[in-house]
């Protein structure tokens, strides 16, 4: 029923020899780095500007600033009242999020772009009001953690999408998470896959740590709590049904998590936490999530 | 519908949490009824997330309705300082908890059950000699999520399950409740979400209600019980699962860590503990663990602190 492991030096192979492989679109990365500068110097005509040269990605950028998940309430009708109400950060937010969906190989892959994209965007708002409930510096980069921690599902989906494929159906015939029925199936998992593109890319060293080892967080070494944080993220999204579209049949008790422990090191205040209330503001979310995407995807 | 099980003794608001969790901003709700909902929370412990607050603020106008009170900030201060507060915070929880017993009530958590906790259960009991489960439906009200559970249980009598005797304790501490609960009948209310397939194989039409077959009422053991009653609490032996929904929200929180620490000796290693879908044990108990189900929250037993859990 299942082929034989494919094995690392197959996906290495795939991975050189593919001419289209994804990029980042081209508009994010120079507006990316200039958003690096310190706010005062940034220009919110410029940050239009950059988002305006890709039509599809400004008309996204817009619809998701109308969501409550990203808006303050007030209608927003151009992109530069988004960036003036929500900031620039969260138009960066809001741009890469989209600039992520645009990431997916188009056409017929097996795997749904939508449960794709809920799952990182759901991720990714997770890993952000985490981060602000736990005053974790940061929750910016929290965010963008969320959102690109599965990576390599995208790589696996250009490389391999008959492969990948077997996998994604015997992880969900058996409700089983997907990294496991990906390490029998292909003999590498999308950590692996998403952490040699991730390097290919040259995104930060914690971004690179996020993706190679958000299932085993306890391998991260510079960065273990913000993959700690992704990794917990990750589980309670998949608990809450943003689950690339199946349910995995597993009890998760966060309390004996290796995820769990290494955040504890960084907030010590951890075990006061409430995380029964975290759970329901987390579900209450994903709703909007679900809706978002649908209406963006639709568009 | 839940009646009140105790008086509370005045708001206790439990100690605020060293962390606050940041609100999620959902649209901005309105102030007064964030601190609405967290007053709810905080002496209740059910929650109403941002995308329940609408619900939240149509129970709040039927009580302001009655109570003529215009503004929310006005009933926030009829719930918090006006005499009679308690009267009305009990009024708002019975506004709050109407409607909630039905059939199937919360299938997400009732197939966790299914697939995730009564496997668990079985593989921990599978080296003893007696193959038998206790569920305990504590606070069973008009009876719906006895006869749910138990309809389940047919349902999945073919699997492992048909090997096991589950026996199916129901108490609550209203009379009229457990009454209705015998009689098993029921209303449109109580039967909207049983799919037709339930509805054919597990009722019988009666006028224009629905009772429940025979063969889903043998077994279940209907009895009152007060749940601040403290010897008979004891008595309750070897449970495998407590579902508890919308009970403990009228407890004060002292009574509330009384029925936490019976509920922690009535069950088994192994065993779990159910609330309401949006219930929550933090700030009452630092002994149950929360763990997470798919769809759902359930809480297993940790280790017991050194004082025997009396450390609040």
């Amino acid at each position: 029923m299942i082929s034989a492991p494919l094995g690392k030096e197959l996906l290495l192979q795939r991975l050189d020899g593919l001419r289209q492989i994804p990029t980042i679109p081209a508009v994010l990365t120079p507006l990316l780095r200039y958003l690096e500068q310190p706010v005062e110097q940034l220009d919110v005509q410029k940050v239009t500007d950059y988002i305006a040269q890709d039509k599809s990605l400004a008309a996204q950028c817009l619809h998701m600033a109308n969501s409550p998940l990203f808006g303050r309430g007030q209608k927003v009708e151009s992109l530069r009242s988004a960036v003036l109400t929500l900031g620039f950060h969260h138009v960066s937010d809001i741009a890469m999020s989209c600039g992520v969906l645009n990431l997916l190989p188009t056409g017929k892959t097996g795997m749904d772009p939508v449960v794709f994209w809920e799952h990182s965007l759901g991720c990714a708002l997770v890993c952000r009001h985490l981060a602000r409930s736990l005053r974790l510096p940061d929750p910016g980069k929290a965010y963008l953690a969320g959102l690109l921690h599965d990576l390599g599902i995208i790589v696996n989906l250009w490389v391999l999408p008959k492969e990948f494929l077997t996998a994604f159906e015997l992880a969900k015939n058996q409700s089983i998470p997907l990294h496991e029925a990906e390490e029998r199936c292909l003999g590498f998992t999308h950590c692996d896959s998403g952490g040699l593109l991730a390097e290919k890319w040259q995104l930060p060293a914690g971004l690179i740590e996020v993706v190679t080892y958000h299932h085993a967080p306890e391998k991260a070494s510079q960065n273990a709590p913000l993959v700690a944080l992704v990794h917990i993220a990750d589980l309670l999204c998949r608990m809450s049904g943003l689950n690339y579209g199946y349910v995995e049949e597993r009890q998760w008790n966060l309390f004996e998590d290796s995820g769990f422990a290494l955040l504890a090191q960084d907030s010590t205040m951890l075990r006061e936490f409430d995380w029964a209330r975290f759970t329901f503001e987390v579900d209450s979310y994903l709703d909007e999530v679900h809706g978002l995407v649908r209406a963006i995807y639709r568009t | 519908m839940v009646e009140c099980r105790c008086k509370p003794k005045g708001i206790r608001v439990s100690p605020a949490p060293a962390l606050q969790i940041v609100p999620l901003q959902l649209g901005a709700p309105e102030p007064d009824l964030v601190r609405i909902r967290d007053l709810i929370y905080n002496v209740a412990g059910i929650f109403h997330p941002d995308n329940k607050l609408r619900l939240l603020q149509d129970r709040c106008s039927r009580r302001m309705k009655e109570l003529k009170v215009q503004t929310l900030r006005e009933y926030f201060e009829c719930l918090t300082i006006r005499p009679l507060r308690q009267t009305e915070l009990n009024a708002l929880l019975n506004e709050i908890t109407i409607g909630e017993t039905c059939f199937f009530r919360n299938r997400p958590q009732l197939e966790a059950l299914r697939r995730i906790v009564i496997p668990n259960i079985l593989a921990a009991k599978s080296q003893l000699p007696q193959r038998r489960l206790r569920i305990w439906s504590a606070g069973c009200s008009t009876g719906e999520e006895p006869y749910t559970l138990r309809m389940m249980q047919l349902e999945d009598a073919d699997r492992e399950l048909r090997k096991w005797s589950v026996e199916i304790l129901a108490t609550d501490l209203n009379e009229r409740s457990l009454a209705h609960a015998k009689a098993a009948l029921y209303g449109e209310r109580s039967t909207r979400n049983i799919t037709f397939t339930c509805r054919e194989k597990y009722f019988l039409p009666s006028g224009d209600k629905l009772r429940v077959v025979p063969t889903v009422r043998a077994n279940i053991n209907f009895s009152r019980l007060n749940l601040s009653d403290d010897p008979r609490m004891s008595l309750m032996k070897n449970i495998d699962v407590i579902f508890c929904c919308n009970v403990l929200i009228y407890f004060d929180l002292a009574s509330k860590q009384r029925v936490i620490r019976h509920f922690y000796d009535n069950l088994l290693p192994h065993g779990y503990l159910f609330l309401g879908q949006t219930e929550s044990l933090f700030g009452v108990s630092d002994e149950f663990r929360l763990v997470h189900l798919p769809g759902a929250t359930a809480y297993v037993k940790g280790e017991r602190t050194p004082a025997g859990g009396e450390s609040k």
